[in-house]
């Protein structure tokens, strides 16, 4: 099954995408909603911006980990030919 | 439960633009050849000829579809669906034309996402700024958040259609797959959410047609190449419907193949850059006629290089192989609808 390896990168992408953007619009977006002062209001903006880029960066280092593993196996294997 | 006429006009918005593109294809496709408007089928030793664009022909099914749809149900939702795709059909026109830059491209197709959403003023029932989840349920409604992802949608998923089209049918297949999944969804949702309109169903059918039509012309070997005007048309039509039918989880999980196929790219070349300035390609054709995995590490990673990563494949079978992703991620997209629909 050559195409295993590549299902379940889906599968993971698949997973993080309906787990991240849950977890986003039910506890991210409605962070502070009535804030009390401006501090207040600028310390939930901050961490809301935080956590978006950290839902972000998480999928897109375990799908860059994921492909790295893969391609390193796969290159390994293969010798560079020069094109026709 | 729907009636006789509703089943009718069902049919319709799926027939009239299917045979119209089947009986419309061939004197198109010569057209163009007469006008010189062909491209080179690179991946083919030697390298044939193909009529380009498709664009225009596919754009006409599409909006002959839609209007069947916004005629039998007076429904605004076919109206907002064509004003997001004419617009990103506009800009892939203009690139098959004139050749656009990398990051010029996305730039313009936000437009397509800005006027489907500012018909939201006219008519505010058009989308439910609402995510649904399998299990879990709904989300609380976030208008802002959810319109400003609306808008960022459509040059997203355009460009990510837009990067399916490398290969003999590999377009066309995504497409009909993805719609034929996006159709399930919205249909469940349908039937599942009381006064939810028929209409939102309707409209989904051209897309199907559509890219059903064009898959007899375009896969192995091709007759007809869309060009950039019929991969972004595709793209935007399937965000505009993903939006308006309330299926946004199923239909991203549909395109996952694309999503990763845009992140390999854009991750491994460090941003936009048009293909064709691409410093090295991700494959090349060996002495015999199969397509290898490029083994240069400066290559830029496709989801096609990581396919024949496993070893060379002739177009047809690496086409296989693209579709057989893009169908488990069909399922895993329907699976998604069910649960979060039905129970």
């Amino acid at each position: 099954m050559k195409l295993a390896p590549l299902i379940a990168i889906e599968v993971a992408a698949f997973l993080l995408i309906i787990g991240e953007t849950y977890f986003f619009f039910t506890f991210v977006v409605p962070l502070g909603a009535i804030p009390h002062n401006l501090g207040e209001y600028t310390g939930f903006a901050l961490l809301k911006v935080a956590l978006t880029v950290g839902l972000g960066a998480l999928w897109f280092l375990v799908m860059l980990g994921m492909t790295r593993v893969y391609v390193r196996s796969k290159l390994r294997t293969l010798t560079p030919m020069p094109s026709s | 439960m729907v009636t006789g006429f509703e089943a009718a006009l069902l049919s319709l918005a799926f027939l009239v633009p299917f045979l119209l593109l089947l009986f419309g294809f061939p004197p198109y496709l010569r057209m163009l050849t007469r006008m010189g408007r062909v491209s080179e089928d690179v991946h083919k030793s030697p390298p044939t000829k193909v009529p380009e664009p498709a664009g225009p022909i596919l754009f006409v099914g599409a909006v002959v579809g839609e209007l069947v749809v916004a005629v039998g149900f007076h429904s605004w939702v076919p109206v907002a669906i064509l004003l997001g795709a004419g617009v990103a059909f506009a800009v892939g026109l203009w690139d098959d034309l004139f050749v656009l830059g990398g990051k010029a491209k996305p730039l313009l197709l936000l437009i397509a996402g800005l006027v489907f959403v500012g018909l939201i003023v006219f008519k505010p029932n058009l989308y439910s700024p609402v995510l649904s989840f399998p299990i879990l349920g709904d989300t609380s409604p976030h208008f802002t958040i959810y319109t400003v992802l609306a808008v960022v949608a459509f040059p997203v998923v355009a460009n990510a259609f837009n990067m399916m089209d490398a290969f003999n049918g590999e377009v066309s297949w995504f497409t009909l797959l993805t719609s034929i999944a996006l159709l399930v969804g919205v249909t469940l949702h349908d039937i599942a959410t009381a006064g939810f309109s028929l209409a939102r169903v309707a409209a989904t059918l051209p897309l199907v047609a559509v890219a059903a039509a064009f898959l007899l012309f375009n896969r192995y070997p091709a007759k007809a190449f869309d060009g950039d005007s019929g991969s972004l048309m595709f793209g935007a039509m399937f965000a505009g419907l993903a939006i308006t039918g309330g299926v946004e989880v199923a239909a991203m999980i549909a395109i996952v193949p694309a999503i990763l196929n845009s992140f390999y790219t854009l991750s491994s070349v460090r941003g936009f850059v048009e293909r064709r300035r691409m410093a090295s390609r991700p494959t090349y054709i060996g002495k015999d006629g199969l397509l290898y995995a490029s083994a240069e590490p400066e290559a830029p990673t496709t989801i096609v290089r990581l396919v024949l990563l496993a070893g060379p494949l002739s177009e047809k079978d690496l086409v296989k192989n693209i579709i057989a992703l893009t169908g488990v991620a069909c399922l895993l997209s329907v699976a998604i609808s069910v649960l979060t629909w039905v129970y």
